[in-house]
């Protein structure tokens, strides 16, 4: 009777040694891959290409009954404000026509200023459309993942659009999926131009709801409701693009409210404006060792 | 009496009920919820599921799989490689050291000791993603609102992993 019970615990023993080894070598490894993420940005950045490629899909199907409910929620509550809204629109419409002479007029001027002065042309742009298929990061990180990788054109560094704005950049292409890093994180920083008189600043996210302005020369230079544009220095955006407007100015630190809401985006416009910009550089070690 | 293959792949898919359950919350973290403010404060719900599955059945859920589970999420999340992975083993780690505490305890006891180890996990996930990315640190309140979502809707997401538990795991 002895012998099996004993035989019985010494196999105890030795699974708590396998786990407890199994769990020291694990939480080393999570140490080791902090390390490896900071060192090698290139393998780091394939994995999460692999990883997200492979898991869009599944994540495509996971999307779409939020999708759905969105959907019929935001129907619901345009059916309630039909008359109202048409009201506005027509009123904004006969507003638009104004506007729409007064944009032809100025285009034919344009066009005869510029044949004045031999100027370059800015690029087109040429554009992709996505949907978002997942939300990442939550309070940690500020990603999206959309449905369009470098088969459908996409490449690092492009601009990501929604309607009222920028969205942010593309961070990472995978074959048939991107991240984009959104203005908001704690990673973004855009050159911007503020209000009209078109201040320089950076506008740089802390994973909050408002990024923020820094280097802005000047912090009286803005106030609550100038438009925030981006500023086109760098080389990574074209200039012009909205982003937001200023929502606070507190004791220097002026708060930004982007157009774009994180969590009303169901489709994106990726666009390719050209620009090489400083995210498509190499890295800086990959650099200095030249 | 020998087990038909049929059973045998039964028994093996049952097996796999907290490695799947724990990798589908994860996945549904990140889907988006088109509710407005809701994605900034999107709670840590693999966590909740290693807690349960810790507590409940130790022998279905190893290191291992935490492990590539957390993994996985980093890669997804885009959050520092390694960081997600740490507190849900550590986590793990905390709950399987005090199997006798959390031996038939009533729920009250269970949901405060989630909101103990959720603190801690938290705070150390902030800590790493804080030191690791180049940036600098998270502000603290977009951190503890995460927490106190996840607090907040344990109890929910632990009825349904009980379900699952009872359902397909009930022997």
């Amino acid at each position: 009777m002895r012998a099996p019970t004993g035989q019985i615990s010494r196999f105890g023993t030795l699974k708590t040694l396998l786990q407890r080894f199994a769990f020291l070598s694990l939480i080393g490894l999570t140490f080791a891959l902090m390390l490896i993420g900071k060192a090698d940005t290139v393998l780091v950045e394939r994995a999460r290409d692999a990883v997200t490629d492979a898991v869009t899909p599944v994540l495509r199907v996971m999307s779409q009954p939020a999708g759905a409910v969105a959907d019929f929620v935001n129907n619901l509550r345009e059916l309630a404000a039909i008359r109202e809204e048409n009201a506005e629109l027509r009123e904004a419409n006969a507003r638009l026509l104004q506007w729409q002479s007064a944009a032809q007029r100025l285009e034919a001027e344009n066009k005869s200023l510029r044949s004045l002065t031999a100027l370059v042309p800015e690029p087109t742009a040429t554009f992709v459309t996505a949907r978002v298929v997942a939300d990442t990061g939550g309070a940690f990180a500020q990603s999206i993942l959309i449905t369009a990788g470098q088969s459908q054109g996409v490449k690092k560094g492009q601009i990501v659009m929604a309607g009222e704005g920028l969205v942010g950049r593309v961070l990472q292409a995978g074959m048939y999926s991107a991240r984009v890093l959104l203005v908001t994180d704690i990673n973004s920083r855009i050159p911007v131009m503020v209000g009209e008189a078109g201040n320089r600043a950076i506008l740089a996210g802390d994973n909050g709801l408002r990024p923020r302005l820094l280097f802005l020369g000047n912090t009286s230079a803005a106030a609550p409701g100038d438009k925030v544009v981006t500023s086109g220095d760098a080389e990574a955006f074209p200039p012009g693009l909205p982003i937001g407007q200023v929502a606070r100015v507190d004791e220097g630190v002026v708060e930004v409210e982007p157009f774009v809401v994180r969590d009303k985006i169901q489709h994106v416009r990726i666009a390719d404006y050209g620009l090489t910009g400083i995210l498509a550089q190499q890295p800086p070690q990959a650099a200095a060792g030249k | 009496m020998q087990a038909t293959i049929l059973q045998r792949m039964d028994g093996a898919a049952r097996r796999l009920v907290p490695f799947g359950v724990t990798l589908v919350l994860m996945l549904f973290a990140m889907t988006p919820t088109y509710v407005p403010g809701l994605s900034h404060i999107t709670p840590l719900y693999a966590l909740m599921a290693v807690y349960f599955w810790s507590i409940y059945r130790p022998d279905l859920l190893g290191y291992g799989s935490t492990f590539a589970i957390g993994v996985l999420e980093d890669l997804l999340a885009g959050t520092p490689l390694g960081s997600g992975a740490l507190i849900l083993l550590l986590c793990q780690w905390i709950v399987l050291h005090q199997q006798k505490f959390f031996n038939n305890k009533p729920f009250g006891v269970m949901w405060l000791a989630f909101a103990l180890v959720a603190a801690g996990a938290s705070l150390l996930r902030w800590l790493c993603v804080g030191l690791v990315e180049t940036s600098g640190f998270t502000p603290v309140t977009e951190m503890a609102a995460s927490y106190l979502m996840t607090v907040a809707i344990y109890p929910i997401v632990g009825w349904f992993l009980a379900k699952a538990h009872m359902k397909l795991l009930a022997q």
